[in-house]
């Protein structure tokens, strides 16, 4: 049985709709990520969750028990639905010791005195704190902060951990390394996590599902692979990698391959829109990294024109021209003026 | 905190606000007092106010005269030494800053006090002055000395308002245009000032409207010559016509309300709008002050000589005068100093009860005034609903009534509700009417904290499993704790200066300081007068150093 059912969610904010009727289901202890721009209503989903946002149409049950349902009135207050939280500014509380903001959710809970002790230490540990118990959050570090933040929530052992861009305030290196330890310390306790993320990597690195949503729509639901080599639309498609979106002709569509004309030159491609007619304005999206420079000409090989080069340390990205389009593509070669030959694999460059 | 625990307390707020104001109201449409039987619904009174009563009419015409003619000299003045204390790079800024804001902390009656003390017929400087040249060169009782003084008096409510106003724009939209080839005088008139236009429109409005409010300053400096503005007007129509008219009084009261009110909705809306201009601001990075070369000198003694006439002068003749057994022509200062005022002040009980009442009610009155204050504003704190708007407009009703008017209300309401009688006589009338008049005031004070808190910090007690109360008490109080204990001083200085609310409260068990010097100054007791208002002083000395001490920089 799913751990989180979502169902037909709609919430307004006065006439502008943010949910447009989301549905979705989270397995038990996986960690899925709600991915998408700002505005798409991903930090909108993961409150309304938690119960701090009230939807006008829907329901939400976790474990079956409904938490929310627009039909029979039901909206739990947040803190009857037993989550843990995790806010993007962390929202430690500033007059409290790091021990103090770990142990209240404990003390509400009714928990003995050397109960709590315990388990905050055993929690403060389990963020690599154990010894920073006596100080406030104010003489912590962000990356401490981060950590405080999650043992608060994690600490009186909630079925579902919801967390809102908690990496999002950590500067490039630290947010790498925690994205590691969030993964492995959510799998260790087993628990379903809700995560929410702009950070494209940051969702294909931590998820084992991830949620695409866009404009308060779900665009796509998978696992990571599925949401970055099967892209369902060209909105999909285009959010995940770095890619280059060309404008192509189509001349046929058959068995679920797409032939297409980039300028005057033939192309093969994968067909994604389903069994369309052919059309003139479609879009052709490849992923930089497939796109492979090659001696000469051949199958699915088009000549471009070199434009300029960028050294990334470990290899190079080119810039080449095609008629008026440009292509981009990744190289441990350098390359100078003049024409190249690159191809296109059939098989990654989607027709859409 | 919990639906009906919310609408509850927006409920008594409301009645503590419109009970008072609805038995005005009321009053000013019948015949004779509202607790004689026999009183009809009329219009009567108003008939007779507004267009036969000549005094009426000229102490409104006067009000408004006042009203433009201090406003038109605080104005430029406060923004003028805004600029020089905030921008620019006077010399000792440091030490004027605090100064400038005294004249706000000390009671208008206390500083009217001083202004006869030093500079009336017989004053201290005027004795000095006419020894030296041969005559007083001016003369205090007059219309002019009265716009003068209240103008110079209200330089520090501009002050305030432009100077925060212009320590929150950065100086890089000022450096912009040195860089663009503006000279300093040309910067301040036409980057710095243009761009804090709201903040000094608001603060013009609220000087006018404080103008229309005066009654400590008209009560002592205007009565010589029969001076009335609308407040010395109510207050002398108790004994103009041998009984008290309750009809008519109510019917000043209505017509003032009928001005004030949207004065103060004026302030309201244009306090929006300068919140709104200041998120356009320069960034606020460090500010460098700019350099006006020779001009430093000039603009100081501008300062100095403003803070001299205004502060220095009165406050210091007042203390002087508390220690001189006795003072006119031909009276040495030194072989006639002596404590026995103070002695003669202990000696009667109900200045000694007034003295202790205004302790009290400064003390205990002011942590449960603001004890209320929080508990209006977490009730009121991230609910969205129709309530809270209601009760933002409703707050703007007592902020419209001048502390007299106020109090003559809330005399009423405790004459006229059965339940409430038995407490007529007692500090609890008066603790209600000071925590009326200064409820706008407090709720600001108090809101000002809680708007500090980021939402997420009471999310966090929500998800974590606490109950809204629960929030409340373990998260939203401890963070404000601070502030409400900031708040407390501010109120203490408050409700020590305050003098115009408990005037028509005043009875044996509810004195306060500022409501005796009222009427001891009707007395012509002119030794315990001074005397009594050093005590004040004295007292609102202890409430300013406290406000340093926790190092509170809010004001009003």
């Amino acid at each position: 049985m799913p751990k989180l059912v979502i169902e037909d969610l709609h919430l307004r904010y006065g006439s502008v709709e943010v949910l447009k009727g989301i549905d979705a289901r989270f397995e038990e202890g996986s960690v899925v990520c709600l991915l998408g721009r700002s505005g798409s209503g991903k930090t909108t989903l993961l409150r309304s969750i938690a119960g701090l946002e009230e939807p006008s149409h829907g329901s939400i049950r976790i474990d079956g028990r409904p938490v929310f349902d627009a039909r029979t009135k039901v909206n739990l207050p947040p803190e009857r639905r037993d989550l843990g939280f995790v806010f993007q500014s962390y929202a430690l509380w500033p007059h409290r010791t790091v021990s103090e903001n770990v142990a209240y959710g404990l003390r509400l809970r009714g928990e003995s005195k050397t109960g709590i002790g315990t388990k905050v230490q055993a929690a403060l540990e389990g963020v690599g704190l154990g010894a920073l118990g006596e100080r406030y959050p104010s003489q912590l570090s962000g990356g401490q902060q981060q950590r405080v933040a999650i043992a608060r929530a994690l600490v009186y052992e909630p079925p579902v951990i919801l967390l809102d861009e908690p990496l999002s305030n950590l500067d490039a290196k630290l947010r790498e390394e925690a994205r590691i330890w969030i993964r492995a310390l959510i799998k260790r306790l087993g628990i379903t996590a809700v995560f929410v993320t702009h950070d494209q990597s940051e969702a294909l690195a931590i998820a084992d599902q991830i949620v695409l949503l866009d404009g308060g729509r779900l665009i796509q639901s998978g696992t990571p692979e599925e949401l970055y080599e099967r892209p369902a639309t060209l909105f999909a498609s285009e959010f995940m990698g770095t890619n280059n979106t060309l404008n192509v002709g189509v001349v046929e569509r058959q068995g679920g391959r797409a032939r297409v004309t980039l300028g005057q030159h033939p192309l093969w491609g994968t067909d994604r829109t389903e069994g369309g007619a052919a059309r003139e304005d479609a879009k052709g999206v490849i992923r930089i990294e497939a796109v492979r420079l090659v001696d000469g000409a051949g199958e699915n090989r088009i000549p471009v024109e070199y434009e300029t080069s960028i050294y990334l340390g470990n290899q190079f990205e080119h810039l080449f021209r095609c008629g008026d389009q440009s292509l981009r593509l990744l190289s441990h070669q350098r390359v100078g003026p003049g024409t190249h030959w690159v191809e296109c694999p059939p098989d990654r460059l989607w027709v859409f | 905190m919990p639906r009906a625990f919310r609408i509850a307390v927006v409920l008594i707020t409301a009645l503590l606000i419109l009970g008072p104001v609805g038995l005005v109201v009321y009053q000013s449409f019948l015949s004779g007092p509202f607790f004689q039987p026999n009183s009809t619904l009329t219009t009567q009174a108003y008939e007779f106010v507004l267009f036969e009563e000549e005094d009426f009419r000229d102490a409104f015409l006067n009000s408004a005269i006042i009203a433009v003619g201090m406003t038109a000299i605080a104005v430029p003045l406060g923004c003028m030494m805004a600029f020089l204390l905030v921008r620019t790079d006077l010399p000792g800024k440091r030490f004027i800053e605090p100064l400038v804001l005294v004249p706000m902390f000390v009671s208008s009656v206390v500083l009217a006090f001083g202004f006869v003390v030093a500079l009336g017929p017989v004053g201290i400087v005027s004795l000095w002055v006419k020894g030296l040249t041969g005559s007083i060169p001016w003369y205090l009782y007059s219309k002019t000395s009265l716009i003068l003084i209240a103008g110079l008096t209200h330089v520090p409510h501009v002050f305030l308002y432009a100077s925060s106003a212009l320590r929150s724009l950065g100086s890089d939209v000022e450096e912009a245009a040195r860089s663009a080839g503006a000279g300093p005088l040309r910067v301040a008139l036409t980057v710095s000032l243009p761009m804090i236009m709201p903040s000094i429109l608001y603060a013009t409005v609220l000087v006018f409207f404080l103008g229309f409010e005066l009654f400590g300053l008209p009560l002592v400096l205007g009565d010589p010559e029969r001076i009335l503005v609308l407040a010395t007007y109510l207050y002398k129509l108790t004994n103009k016509l041998g009984t008290p008219s309750y009809d008519l009084m109510a019917v000043v009261v209505v017509s003032i309300i009928f001005v004030t009110l949207p004065l103060v909705y004026t302030q309201r809306k244009l306090l929006a709008a300068a919140s709104r201009y200041v998120a356009v601001k320069g960034k606020a990075s460090a500010q460098r002050p700019l350099a006006i070369g020779a001009w430093r000198w000039p603009a100081l003694g501008l300062i100095v000589a403003w803070l001299g006439v205004t502060v220095v002068i009165p406050v210091t003749a007042l203390v002087l005068r508390s220690f001189l057994a006795s003072w006119g022509e031909g009276v040495g200062i030194w072989e006639n100093l002596t404590t026995a005022h103070f002695r003669e002040l202990m000696e009667y009980p109900n200045l000694v009860r007034g003295i202790v009442n205004t302790l009290l009610i400064a003390t205990v009155g002011g942590a449960l005034s603001v004890s209320f204050y929080a508990l209006v504003n977490l009730a009121l704190h991230r609910w969205r609903s129709r309530w809270t708007a209601v009760l933002d407009y409703l707050v703007l009703v007592p902020r419209a009534m001048p502390g007299l008017i106020a109090g003559l209300a809330m005399f009423w309401l405790f004459l006229f509700t059965p339940i409430l009688q038995p407490f007529r006589q007692t500090l609890f009338s008066l603790w209600l009417a000071y925590t009326l008049v200064w409820l706008a005031y407090g709720m600001r004070l108090v809101s000002a904290s809680l708007l500090q808190i980021g939402p997420e910090l009471e999310e966090a007690g929500r998800v974590s499993g606490a109950r809204p109360a629960q929030v409340s008490r373990d998260i939203t109080l401890p963070l404000i704790k601070a502030g409400l204990i900031g708040s407390w001083v501010l109120i203490f200085v408050t409700f020590v200066r305050e003098y115009s609310t408990g005037v028509y409260l005043l009875s044996p068990g509810t004195e306060v300081i500022g409501s005796l010097l009222v009427s001891l100054w009707g007395t012509g007791a002119v030794d315990l007068v001074t005397a009594l208002s050093t005590v004040n002083l004295a007292l609102i000395l202890v409430g300013l150093g406290l406000m340093f001490a926790l190092g509170n920089k809010r004001h009003a």
